[in-house]
């Protein structure tokens, strides 16, 4: 299944992986890139041998880092509009997702590469990852929905400093301020990456799909309500109610 | 001015708290004069940056008692809108505002520390909120801001008990974002400041506006407000600036234009 330029994908006990591999010191998330990752998400959310999706650039020195920006400098505010409205779109595609999305940050996260790792489900990290969002240093803010998310995951007072600062964060340091959620040694960081990514895997899909989808509505919903769509995602998940079972009936004795 | 000092170096404006009498409790007039200074400093355009402080080893402790326990229920109305207020002022200038605390960081005092961007402190901070321990509660949005940033259930610890959070304690649960030496707390916390005001002034700005504002609305509408503040920034001489710089290695001179 690979038809692509700038990543490869495999498939391997229910994990589908996404290597970013652009053939350059850096994974730059440029429009193609952006194009092809949808397109390869697209393939693997299909695969019913997929219980869950790795995001990596390993084993390069990058996870990700964000447009290249010699490209960049001479865009007109059209253009970038139209780039942050691919790169929204690719994040609204992880996010809407049936199926949980990691970003296993093997090394260097930058600007939109940072923006991609916010958007995915998890993040693991290997304790080589360098992580900043330096869009102050060139005189932009990111479009790539960082200055929303990131307030979300680790606090508006940090992730001022994230951005105001544009100073790249250790693997410690990110882990300290809940950036990411687990840090592995780098020599066995796929080989942790794997096992951490199987266990989600095996889950039952439908439960893992709701859950994902509870916890991301919890962002944008009161709790009342909140708590109304917990209860029908819930209830969904039990297969005879005594509802069905009358539906049943009633097609079974108008069938005879 | 009465309760404050202010200077001002390479740009930046350093404002201290300075009620030494009274560990710089905050009172009506000291709420005024804040004011005034950062409404003075939003329209100064020579002005980069803002580090808060308060003098004598203290940030500030809570509001000041002595004119607080006779208020009316008016009166008290007219202290917390005022205060609400400069809180918001604070939150909303257009540069970036850091609050470097040391010693006491209570109640009003720590209410208007958490309106800036973010804190920094030495080890000698304490944080809490005595507000509950004197039958009232915090009033300058300090109930709001408090829970948005360490979370529901550690903000409720803090103010039912009015226990008082240490310097570590603080770091940990994100109360303060980095710890430095006290003998150097003030310089560490100048010179992070002299460097972030070096960076686009005009991305600072809207960075600070789209997460704030990004806060209080749904993420799909958020994203949308960020993806047209990113496409503005391509119409401005500091992206061209930063990003010519950066192509060309060399130090970007941004304008702000």
């Amino acid at each position: 299944m690979d038809q692509w330029q700038l990543l490869h994908t495999e498939i391997r006990n229910r994990v589908g992986y996404l290597f970013l591999d652009n053939d350059q010191r850096f994974n730059t998330l440029h429009s193609e890139c952006i194009q092809e990752l949808r397109a390869a998400l697209t393939v693997l959310e299909s695969e019913s041998a997929v219980g869950c999706i790795v995001i990596t650039g390993d084993p390069g020195e990058s996870f990700a880092v964000g447009a290249n920006i010699a490209e960049m400098r001479d865009f007109t505010s059209v253009e970038a509009w139209d780039f942050s409205q691919l790169g929204q779109g690719l994040f609204e595609q992880i996010e809407s997702s049936t199926k949980p999305v990691i970003a296993a940050l093997n090394g260097i996260t930058m600007g939109g590469g940072c923006d991609l790792a916010l958007a995915c489900d998890l993040r693991l990290a290997s304790e080589r990852l360098q992580i900043a969002h330096p869009g102050v240093k060139l005189g932009i803010i990111t479009g790539f929905c960082g200055t929303q998310k990131l307030p979300r995951l680790v606090g508006s007072h940090r992730a001022k400093e994230i951005f105001m600062t544009s100073r790249a964060y250790s693997a410690e340091e990110a882990l300290r301020i809940k950036l990411v959620e687990q840090v592995f040694p780098a020599d066995q960081f796929m080989n942790r990456v794997s096992e951490y990514a199987e266990q989600i895997a095996q889950q039952p899909p439908m439960a893992l799909n709701l859950a994902k989808k509870m916890l991301n509505a919890a962002e944008n919903v009161c709790i009342a309500n909140g708590q109304v769509m917990e209860l029908g995602a819930f209830a969904s998940l039990f297969p005879r109610s005594g509802h069905m079972e009358k539906i049943e009936e009633f097609f079974t004795k108008h069938a005879n | 001015m009465n309760t404050l000092t202010i200077e001002i170096k390479d740009s930046l404006a350093i404002i201290s708290l300075s009620r030494p009498d009274c560990l710089n409790s905050v009172n009506m007039e000291m709420l005024k004069e804040l004011q005034s200074q950062f409404e003075q400093l939003r329209s100064d355009e020579a002005i980069k940056g803002v580090l808060l402080t308060g003098v004598d080893g203290h940030f500030a402790s809570g509001g000041d008692l002595d004119e607080v326990r006779h208020f009316t229920p008016l009166e008290a109305i007219a202290f917390a809108e005022t205060g609400q207020k400069l809180c918001s002022l604070i939150e909303a200038f257009p540069r970036p505002v850091l609050a470097a605390v040391r010693g006491y960081v209570l109640g009003a005092g720590l209410e208007i520390a958490l309106a800036c961007d973010y804190i920094l402190a030495d080890e000698t901070a304490q944080f809490g909120f005595k507000e509950l321990c004197y039958g009232v509660l915090p009033a300058f949005g300090g109930t709001q801001r408090l829970p948005r940033l360490v979370g529901k259930g550690r903000a409720k610890e803090m103010i039912f008990t009015g226990r008082l959070v240490g310097a570590d304690e603080a770091l940990r649960i994100g109360l303060v974002n980095q710890l430095f030496p006290a003998v150097s707390l003030l310089d560490d916390v100048f010179k992070q400041l002299q460097k972030i005001c070096s960076y686009g002034l005009l991305s600072l700005q809207m960075g600070k506006e789209v997460i704030d504002t990004g806060a209080e609305i749904n993420l799909q509408a958020a994203c949308k407000m960020e993806r047209d503040a990113f496409a503005v920034c391509f119409s401005t001489a500091d992206q061209k600036e930063g990003m010519g710089a950066f192509i060309e290695k060399r130090k970007p001179r941004f304008s702000g234009r």
